[in-house]
């Protein structure tokens, strides 16, 4: 318990202080101006979200060989958490391109696979609910869950390659792309830190889910007598 | 061997289910129709536009009809339990999902086929030139329909819901074959067709994924 | 400067997101403790 709280004050500070970095330690970019500073928070969380939903799809494979069902709890924790993440990518995104490019959004492989993998994964927590039987359910959002994880390459390539025919802005100006130093740490520094901050958020959903459980088998005890 | 003959006698029972009563082809084919004329009362095409949109409107409407098409796979074995003397009398599982995705590429490609002249008739859109690698198209992507969903399939008839359900776990995931196939269409029914291979390739790689992923995991979806 | 105000903006949506996301664990945890204890409670004899 004292360790989770521990995680979660680092967190909140790592947050601040990675929020103090992206507003005054990197310096302002030559051609977008302050609005850029949107791009450490964004693409952090996107890189946070994708490691997020790896983590799902490896516990889904893990459920499948092993049925234990701590990863049935890791899947649906990952998966709630993976979605948060994405939804804050979704939302930032076009707050950042609206100015920059006087777009809100743009059909390239980037944001329409983002928003495909939303789509997935709001689709893998509502076949949870639509399913009663806890075995059945960790078995059966485990598959899909898989299946999910495998579609996200293709729709990705699939956009890539035959959607991206007008010039579309790159939003995220492709964080390799010579970036400067001192705003390659900042970035980094935030990636780090959007981790850790997942990592947190991650814990507390878990514990959730293995309460639930606890409480279940609890509920069954006493309505067995 | 015994994959093949366990796969060849049940794909026969599929396909004599369904030519008995025809039903599900029969109200695929309306669907479709009945998309297609909607869209064109929504959009109401000039020449032009029917030929730029025209193939992806086709798509489109092969995606819903699929998702509407594929339902019955596994709840027909509900109703009698039928999947549990299924899985007793066959020594791979995979071959019940071979035969159904089988069973299904064929309905689908046989809707897409009788639908063909009428699309073309009301998009005004000839569709003999490359008829060949259309058909080539229109069996990759229908493959791909069938594969994922009769994977989805079986799990959606597993949930409440499983209506809804059904569209919304297999549409998102289609994206690819969507994207692709009307793509390649469209370029294929030009004025000045091209073949895109690269495409069609795509279209395989994915109907090879799928299917392999169907093939690892297709007897958990099974499961009881 | 020009865009400050989106900055913040992106910045408070994001974190708000993330806050009513931790939010709902918090409440949900201590719900079911509160149900755990009345379960517990509710058993005619410790085992």
């Amino acid at each position: 318990m004292a360790k989770r709280i521990l995680l979660g004050v680092v967190a909140i500070l790592l947050l601040i202080a990675a929020a103090y970095a992206s507003f005054f330690v990197a310096p302002t970019e030559r051609t977008m101006g302050v609005i850029q500073r949107i791009f450490y928070f964004h693409a952090a969380t996107a890189w946070a979200g994708e490691m997020t939903f790896f983590v799902c799809f490896v516990a889904n494979l893990l459920y499948i060989w092993k049925r234990q069902q701590k990863y049935d709890w890791l899947g649906v924790t990952c998966a709630e958490v993976g979605l948060a993440c994405i939804t804050v990518v979704l939302i930032t995104g076009p707050i950042w391109a609206h100015p920059v490019w006087g777009i809100w959004w743009t059909w390239d492989a980037r944001l329409t696979s983002t928003f495909v993998l939303w789509l997935l994964y709001i689709s893998y927590l509502l076949l949870r609910s639509l399913i009663e039987e806890p075995d059945r359910r960790a078995l059966l959002s485990a598959l899909f869950g898989v299946f999910a994880f495998l579609d996200v390459p293709l729709v990705f390539f699939s956009i890539r390659w035959w959607r991206t025919q007008h010039p579309a802005p790159v939003v995220m100006g492709g964080s390799g792309s010579g970036l400067d130093p001192t705003m390659s740490k900042v970035f980094f520094f935030n990636v780090f830190v959007m981790h850790v901050f997942v990592a947190f958020l991650i814990v507390e959903r878990y514990v959730l889910e293995k309460l639930r459980h606890d409480v279940d088998i609890l509920q069954r005890e006493v309505e067995s007598q | 061997m015994s994959l093949l003959s366990n796969t060849a006698t049940l794909l026969g029972k599929e396909l004599r289910t369904e030519f008995r009563s025809r039903e599900l082809l029969t109200t695929t084919v309306v669907f479709i129709l009945v998309v297609l004329i909607l869209f064109s009362f929504a959009i109401s095409p000039t020449a032009e536009e029917s030929r730029e949109f025209g193939p992806g409107l086709l798509w489109l409407a092969i995606l819903f009809a699929a998702s509407l098409m594929l339902q019955p796979c596994f709840l027909r074995e509900q109703t009698n339990d039928t999947l549990s003397s299924l899985r007793l009398a066959v020594s791979d599982p995979f071959s019940i999902f071979l035969a159904k995705l089988i069973a299904n590429t064929l309905f689908l490609l046989l809707t897409e086929i009788l639908m063909l002249p009428l699309f073309a008739v009301f998009y005004n859109i000839p569709i003999l030139p490359k008829l060949h690698y259309l058909l080539l198209v229109l069996f990759l992507g229908s493959l791909g329909i069938s594969i994922a969903g009769t994977a989805l399939s079986a799990i959606s008839a597993q949930a409440r819901m499983r209506e809804l359900l059904l569209p919304l776990l297999l549409l998102p995931l289609l994206t690819p074959i969507l994207v692709v196939s009307a793509t390649v269409s469209v370029s294929l029914l030009d004025r000045e067709p091209i073949v895109q291979w690269k495409g069609i390739a795509f279209l395989g790689v994915f109907d090879f994924i799928f299917l392999t992923a169907l093939w690892l995991f297709g007897e958990y979806l099974l499961e009881e | 400067m020009k865009n400050l105000g989106s900055v913040f903006a992106a910045y408070m949506i994001g974190w708000g997101v993330f806050f009513l996301f931790f939010l709902l664990i918090v409440k949900r945890t201590s719900d079911l403790r509160a149900e755990l204890n009345r379960l517990k409670n509710s058993l005619p004899r410790p085992k």
